[in-house]
């Protein structure tokens, strides 16, 4: 693994020491326009890292469950899109709403069973929800096959936005329709969770029930409900990631593993107090990966990111937005 | 049975979670720790153990005497979506041997009289797990030999296991070469029958400059060496040589480097579930076959079905097998493919190399038995070499030097409807050579008769010509 870091850590060197013909293109490749189109893709990874974090956000950020089960409630979601496709024809724009209800109603019952019996108790929470993990992607395997599935992307999504193009007519900086689409979607259900958070009793009744659950009690507040609407409202954006990302991506039991990660990344550097935390992990992660892959490559990008995270953590446990808080 | 397997598990799974707990249990007691551990353990057992040690599917009477072959697929896991469809097609070729239906018509159920057993084991896509279930098969279940592996780095993995305990592995996958076992017959296409043919055709009607990508592991890496080093050889140029880890979906950085060193095709080697994300992502960013078409060699109906024949039509892939070859034995192996596991699914080169392995591994067993020998590594080594069979690619031979098998080269244009419309192929099956002629110049395997296991390699100092069955 470290030998495996390590050459592809120099292969860029190697290809500039040994090869004349590959250092001339390495000299194109850092043409402006090349770095202002990665740079605007990046925004494309941006979104996709919001959309996926947002319910992490609210399931980790805000309820203080370690859900290991995030990658999975976000499968869940492009199954349920697939399956919509599957069986009623339907374009995928108008599965988002049964995605979303679906994934909540998975995640009301999983509150129900499992996570209601553990507040308070991390370490069984990481492992309940661990196992849960194992269990979705077991039953959705046995219902849908460990076949990749093929969801269908609407066609008039497909195509891009052409800021600048070259001379012969063919862009130079351009972003896709599609990806454009995840970013606003992302954007949206960020502004939209937020004034859930911010704006209504109901947030309020949540922020009440996560800063003194025994206090909330006494004014009235139905901590119960509060605690599984909460849960599944996470797990239904998860849903929604899913079946967005769908399209763009690969439908098949394991997907959810490569999203939970980043998503961890996001909220933990973003911190967990501010839902707009979240905004600034994204953006931070999103564009350090985007920009460093173009230099170097995909693998040592990811590698150096990770460790500006761990080093992050360890002077800032709580992430970059914090509120200063009595204990 | 299925208890071995399982405490196989619990000491493995046991020992990491043992060392990975201390991590997070920050002031919680032992007795505690310990309850966790065993819970953690419980889990990964259910994740790793579902199907072990189980008969695939074929539960019913096996006779007297029946012979135990290992099958050594995951199917859990990130590679399971590949290995799981291996497995399918083995089980399909049991079947038929078992039962005397398909190419097993003539012979009668049975290798004379005598059925398979199959013992399945699934190694839940861990290269560690891989060595351990291969010393399980050959130790415990005390099988003549294993069916298995798809990625280099599992075959890396158990290579050593055969090699001491002197047992065979049949492997079913085009892999990069540079390797010469007596423990196992290499079933997919060596080097020259899928890189050396499709350099020159991307160089001639696509243009000189290539654009390498894969997935950040052994076979991409050399299989991308080799194709580059063949492509200088040709006259051409490398512009870019790029990995993506395992698993990644991914691929805006990818293709933005491919926009800015506009080279005229790109050859991927992306395996498992990066496939389909990097088509639709190509196509997203604006770029289209006819302009920039991909070459692939990991790229077959199966990921063409999930990712949607539009993404890539006009895109092509380099292999022996495509469900659209015309030969009477492929319409049959389609059609008894379908009837076995259902309609939608599709057949690819894979399987189809697992699926006549299996008949090479059988008509070897055969020819033991009715020469009145016992199946043991040394008589079934001997037999392997030099098989021959009608198989769906046309017909296809076990060289009796090198292990290799002798296969048919291809390479198809992706169609609108999700099939291959062959655009070159070779009149007959190609000798394998496992080291690529433009890397390793005149270097060639030869086992001795009868394999005393020595050293195989041979340099000849003279680049080998292609030689066809």
């Amino acid at each position: 693994m470290l030998d495996l870091a390590l050459s592809s850590m120099l292969s860029p060197v190697y290809l500039l020491a040994q090869e004349p013909a590959a250092e001339e293109v390495v000299k194109e490749a850092f043409k402006f326009s090349s770095l202002a189109n990665q740079v605007l893709n990046g925004f494309g990874i941006v979104g996709i890292l919001l959309l996926t974090a947002l319910g992490l956000a609210i399931t980790f950020g805000v309820m203080r469950i370690i859900n290991l089960a995030h990658g999975e409630f976000i499968m869940l979601g492009a199954y349920i899109t697939f399956w919509m496709q599957d069986t009623f024809n339907m374009d995928l724009l108008m599965t988002i709403p049964f995605a979303f209800v679906g994934t909540a109603i998975v995640g009301a019952i999983v509150e129900l069973t499992i996570i209601r019996r553990l507040y308070g108790r991390p370490l069984e929470t990481l492992l309940a929800t661990w196992g849960l993990s194992i269990v979705l992607q077991g039953v959705i395997k046995l219902i849908f096959t460990a076949q990749l599935k093929y969801v269908k992307a609407p066609s008039y999504l497909s195509g891009g936005i052409d800021l600048l193009k070259d001379e012969a007519g063919s862009p130079l900086v351009s972003i896709s329709y599609y990806r454009t689409f995840i970013i606003v979607v992302a954007l949206a259900l960020l502004a939209i969770t937020m004034f859930l958070f911010y704006g209504t009793s109901w947030g309020r009744q949540i922020r009440a029930v996560t800063q003194n659950r025994s206090m909330a009690q006494c004014l009235g507040v139905n901590t119960k409900l509060v605690d599984m609407g909460t849960f599944a409202y996470g797990c239904g954006l998860a849903g929604i990631a899913g079946a967005v990302i769908s399209a763009l991506k690969t439908v098949a039991p394991p997907m959810g593993q490569d999203y939970l990660v980043d998503s961890w990344m996001v909220v933990v550097t973003g911190g967990v107090d501010k839902l707009i935390g979240i905004l600034a992990g994204a953006f931070l992660i999103g564009e350090s990966n985007a920009v460093l892959a173009f230099f170097l490559n995909d693998p040592t990008a990811r590698v150096l990111v990770l460790g500006a995270v761990i080093v992050l953590i360890r002077y800032r446990p709580e992430g970059l937005f914090t509120v200063q808080k009595r204990t | 049975m299925r208890l071995k397997g399982l405490i196989v598990c619990v000491v493995k799974e046991n020992k990491i979670k043992m060392s990975k707990s201390p991590i997070i249990s920050s002031g919680f007691s032992r007795r505690k720790f310990l309850q966790y551990s065993s819970l953690a353990a419980g889990t990964s057992i259910l994740a790793a153990c579902t199907g072990g040690g189980s008969g695939g599917g074929d539960s019913a009477d096996l006779g007297e005497n029946p012979i135990k072959v290992g099958v050594l697929y995951s199917t859990t896991g990130t590679i399971a979506i590949v290995e799981k469809s291996l497995q399918d097609a083995t089980f399909l070729a049991i079947d038929q041997i078992n039962n005397g239906t398909g190419p097993w018509e003539a012979n009668g159920a049975g290798i004379s009289g005598r059925k398979i057993q199959s013992v399945v084991v699934n190694p839940n896509s861990d290269w560690d797990l891989y060595n351990q279930m291969a010393k399980r098969l050959i130790d415990e279940d005390q099988v003549v030999c294993v069916l298995g592996c798809y990625t280099s780095a599992s075959r890396k993995s158990v290579l050593p296991v055969f090699e001491e305990k002197d047992s065979i592995l049949y492997y079913p996958v085009y892999y990069e070469g540079n390797e010469c076992s007596s423990n196992v017959f290499y079933t997919g296409a060596a080097p020259n029958q899928q890189i050396t043919d499709s350099i020159p055709y991307s160089f001639e009607n696509f243009g000189p400059k290539g654009f390498f990508i894969g997935s950040d592991y052994i076979y991409p890496k050399e299989s991308n060496r080799i194709a580059i080093a063949e492509l200088e050889k040709a006259g051409g140029q490398a512009v870019g040589d790029e990995y993506a880890a395992l698993g990644t979906t991914e691929f805006i950085t990818i293709i933005n480097k491919i926009k800015a060193a506009s080279p005229d095709f790109v050859l991927s080697n992306l395996v498992g579930d990066s496939i389909p994300a990097f088509y639709r992502q190509f196509k997203d960013a604006g770029l289209n076959a006819e302009d920039l078409p991909i070459m692939a060699y990991p790229t077959t109906e199966e990921e063409i079905q999930a990712m949607g024949p539009e993404y890539s039509a006009g895109h092509y892939t380099s292999f022996n097998y495509f469900q659209s070859v015309e030969t009477p034995e492929n319409e049959a192996f389609v059609s008894q493919f379908k009837e076995m596991f259902g309609d939608d699914r599709v057949t690819n080169g894979v399987m189809e190399a697992a699926y006549i392995q299996t008949f090479f591994m059988a008509q070897a067993m055969k020819d033991i038995l009715e020469a009145g020998d016992e199946i043991t590594t040394e008589t079934l080594r001997e037999a392997t070499r030099g098989q021959e069979f009608n198989a769906p690619q046309g017909r296809v031979k076990v060289d009796p030097d090198n292990y290799h098998a002798y296969l048919y080269s291809r390479i198809g244009k992706w169609k609108e409807d999700g099939q291959a419309e062959i655009v070159f192929a070779t009149d007959a099956a190609v000798k394998p050579i496992p080291w690529s002629q433009a890397l390793y110049k005149g270097r060639m395997c030869v086992h001795p008769v009868p394999d005393d296991r020595s050293d195989p390699t041979k340099e000849t100092g003279k680049e080998l010509v292609p030689e066809f069955l």
